[in-house]
């Protein structure tokens, strides 16, 4: 087990320092720098003088090569410093530990229903196995699969707040919240769930459709099995046969699922809150590569990454509590 | 040959994939699939004869042109239009400058780029523009903000939607076909090599690395788009070839190739690979659709190529900027959503026509 999660430990390191070192060459040779792109689009009056200019890139580290800035880069890291953000003007850890917050009210809300509704769907659908409600929803979630989210956010969008304007139904376009700061608590927990129900229900349906056949594929192999046929034989009820003896063993690819879900939980999706202006992670990622904000855009990725390898790891590990035969040595 | 070892011929069997077409046509909603994309091929490839603003074939001044080509590449455009100043405008032109002229013109007279003016067509009035477009008569799907056919540019488009999927998939399966066959026919060193780099690919968030990589180009173009969807989208198929590479490889017809003298490229391209391919095929198929997917999203969120391409995504994009035109979004919207849903559909048909372990389950 010790040895396991050492090597496991070091190639994740090693990725770890390969990706951050792709990513650090590929921003740093973005045209343009934090510092022309952000002044001289909004405003050329605005744009800096050479002799500032040249200062500025002293500041920020932006006047050595990039193998040079990026071992700087790994070198702060080690220090538990993630650097500043050159168009936020604030430390990264802190601009990442604010957006956490809405991005994982999103995508664990939309977690918790997926698996909520995806379980008993997939149950459903392999106890009518063949029937025609059973084809007829699992066609309907196959197309739902199939739908772009893009597209059903800009459908919802126009549907709930162009067209249902002034009514009982109307719902927010964009944002997180329109209440002020000062107002009351509750207010503004209504608000802010009003303004999540459309990003939450994009986020929520194609995972949905994708869970839910998952769940449904692996219970049909599962049934297949003798022991299935040994607990109908013995006597066990249908739904006894189904939950206790199928669905339980089809658990594990269900954790790897899980566990493959992580990074998303947190990193948020970059295009359902850049449609909905939401303010989460997936949004400051975007903003950060359109500002070239290499502090931000670096620190993100590294989120990211270890997300992703903490998520696989997690897989595996959870695979050994559910399956106490899977060994990892 | 095979008739000189046997002497008694045999009934031949259909072979794999005959057998494989068999199953497959007994799905109805795979082979509508199948037909859509047909269909979606045919657009793409007479656009210009369905939509546009220029004659499709025309007599001018004694010679015979094909003006219409000039919406595939504006270097087809014949240069004796531009020596007598038609500017793109060909109705009025052809008959001033030619009166014996003579031209086959396109079944919808609009344009992809730019709206078309008042009696640009003897009679017909201008597009309309801003939110003034709704879908009418003349304008089936309606026009955009700056009066530009929204059915013209989704014909257009079409090319695009269909070019990026093969393109990004022919490359995506181009490298992880090879990646996967080395690391899984050779082993040892070289599958330590090449699985490493899948995995450490794998782990780097896809959207992550197309964002810096759009970002990094400096004239974007539709074709760079597709390169890095393809550079970034190989590593599943890439574990797949390996899997079956390291499967196959311990069989008897790749020992018995090996004992008549193959080398190891032919034992891996000849032998190997066509057993190989029903599999990879199915992740090539999914991966066709989420290639239309990520370059739809990307022109949506305004990373793609930059006008005059006309994306589905892109109109998309226009419509995001003045929301009471919902024909901007419901049309180009179904368009992607249909075409996603057909490659997947003939995906998971590919699949269940060709894996024996589902096809078991059938029975």
């Amino acid at each position: 087990m010790a040895t396991y999660f050492l090597r496991r430990l070091l190639l994740g390191l090693t990725t770890l320092v390969v990706i951050t070192g792709f990513v650090y060459g590929l921003a740093r040779n973005m045209p343009g720098t934090p510092l022309t792109v952000q002044l001289g689009e909004t405003d050329p009056s605005r744009k800096i003088n050479p002799e500032d200019q040249e200062r500025l890139r002293k500041i920020y580290g932006l006047d050595k090569s990039w193998p040079v800035g990026y071992a700087q880069w790994l070198g702060n890291l080690l220090q538990g410093d993630l650097g500043r953000s050159i168009s936020r003007k604030q430390p990264v850890t802190q601009l990442i530990a604010e957006r956490i917050g809405p991005s994982f009210l999103i995508s664990g809300t939309s977690l918790l229903l997926t698996w909520l509704i995806s379980v008993p769907l997939g149950l459903y659908a392999s106890a009518r196995s063949g029937r025609f409600d059973e084809r007829a929803s699992s066609l309907l979630l196959y197309v739902l699969y199939s739908f772009p989210t893009f597209v059903a956010a800009l459908f919802l969008q126009i549907i709930f707040a162009v067209w249902l304007r002034g009514t009982a139904w109307e719902l927010p376009l964009f944002g997180m919240s329109d209440l002020p700061a000062d107002a009351p608590w509750l207010a503004r927990v209504g608000d802010v769930a009003r303004h999540a129900i459309l990003p939450v229900t994009c986020q929520t349906y194609v995972s949905l459709a994708y869970d839910s056949r998952f769940i449904k594929a692996n219970l049909e192999e599962a049934v297949r099995q003798d022991y299935i046929r040994t607990a109908r034989a013995k006597g066990a009820g249908p739904w006894r046969v189904l939950v206790h003896h199928a669905f339980r063993n089809t658990l594990i690819p269900l954790v790897t699922l899980l566990g493959l879900s992580l990074p998303a939980l947190i990193g948020g999706s970059v295009i359902i809150e850049q449609i909905f202006t939401w303010p989460g992670m997936g949004r400051l990622f975007f903003e950060s590569i359109r500002e070239r904000d290499y502090p931000t855009i670096m620190g993100l990725t590294l989120m990211f990454s270890v997300l992703t390898l903490l998520g696989q790891l997690l897989a595996d590990m959870l695979y050994c509590v559910v399956d106490p035969r899977v060994s990892l040595d | 040959m095979e008739g000189s070892m046997t002497p008694t011929q045999p009934m031949r069997s259909g072979g794999f994939w005959a057998e494989a077409w068999r199953r497959y046509r007994r799905r109805p909603l795979a082979l509508a699939a199948l037909v859509f994309v047909g269909w979606l091929a045919v657009v793409a490839l007479f656009a210009p004869a369905i939509a546009g603003t220029k004659p499709v074939l025309c007599r001018y001044k004694g010679h015979l042109y094909a003006p219409c080509l000039a919406f595939f590449d504006r270097r087809l455009e014949p240069a004796v239009f531009a020596r007598d100043r038609f500017r793109g405008t060909y109705p009025q032109n052809l008959k001033e400058k030619d009166p014996d002229s003579w031209a086959i013109w396109p079944l919808f007279f609009q344009d992809p780029y730019r709206a078309v003016r008042e009696n640009e067509w003897p009679g017909r009035p201008a597009n309309p523009a801003r939110d003034e477009g709704h879908p009418s008569a003349s304008h089936p799907f309606g026009t955009d903000q700056y009066g530009v056919d929204v059915l013209a540019k989704m014909v257009h488009g079409t090319t695009v939607a269909l070019l990026v999927g093969f393109v990004s998939m022919g490359l995506a399966g181009t490298i992880g076909i090879v990646i996967g066959a080395l690391g899984g026919y050779c082993g040892g060193w070289v599958d330590m090599v090449t699985s490493r780099f899948t995995e450490i690919v794998m782990c780097i968030p896809t959207l992550v690395l197309i964002l810096a990589l759009t970002a990094i180009i400096e004239k974007p173009s539709i074709w760079k788009t597709m390169a890095i969807i393809g550079a970034t989208g190989w590593t599943g198929i890439a574990r797949l070839t390996r899997g079956e590479f390291l499967r196959l490889r311990q069989s008897e017809f790749v020992m018995a190739a090996r004992a008549a003298g193959a080398g190891p490229v032919r034992i891996m391209l000849r032998h190997i690979l066509p057993n190989a391919l029903a599999p990879i095929l199915v992740p090539i198929t999914f991966g066709i659709a989420s290639a239309i997917l990520t370059e739809s999203a990307l022109s949506f969120l305004g990373f793609g190529p930059p006008p005059p391409s006309a994306s589905w995504g892109s109109l998309l994009n226009d419509a995001r900027s003045n929301y009471s035109m919902w024909w901007l979004v419901v049309f180009p919207g179904l368009a992607i959503f249909l075409t996603v849903l057909s490659y997947n559909l003939i995906g998971e048909g590919l699949q269940e026509a060709t894996d024996p372990r589902l096809r078991e389950a059938r029975k």
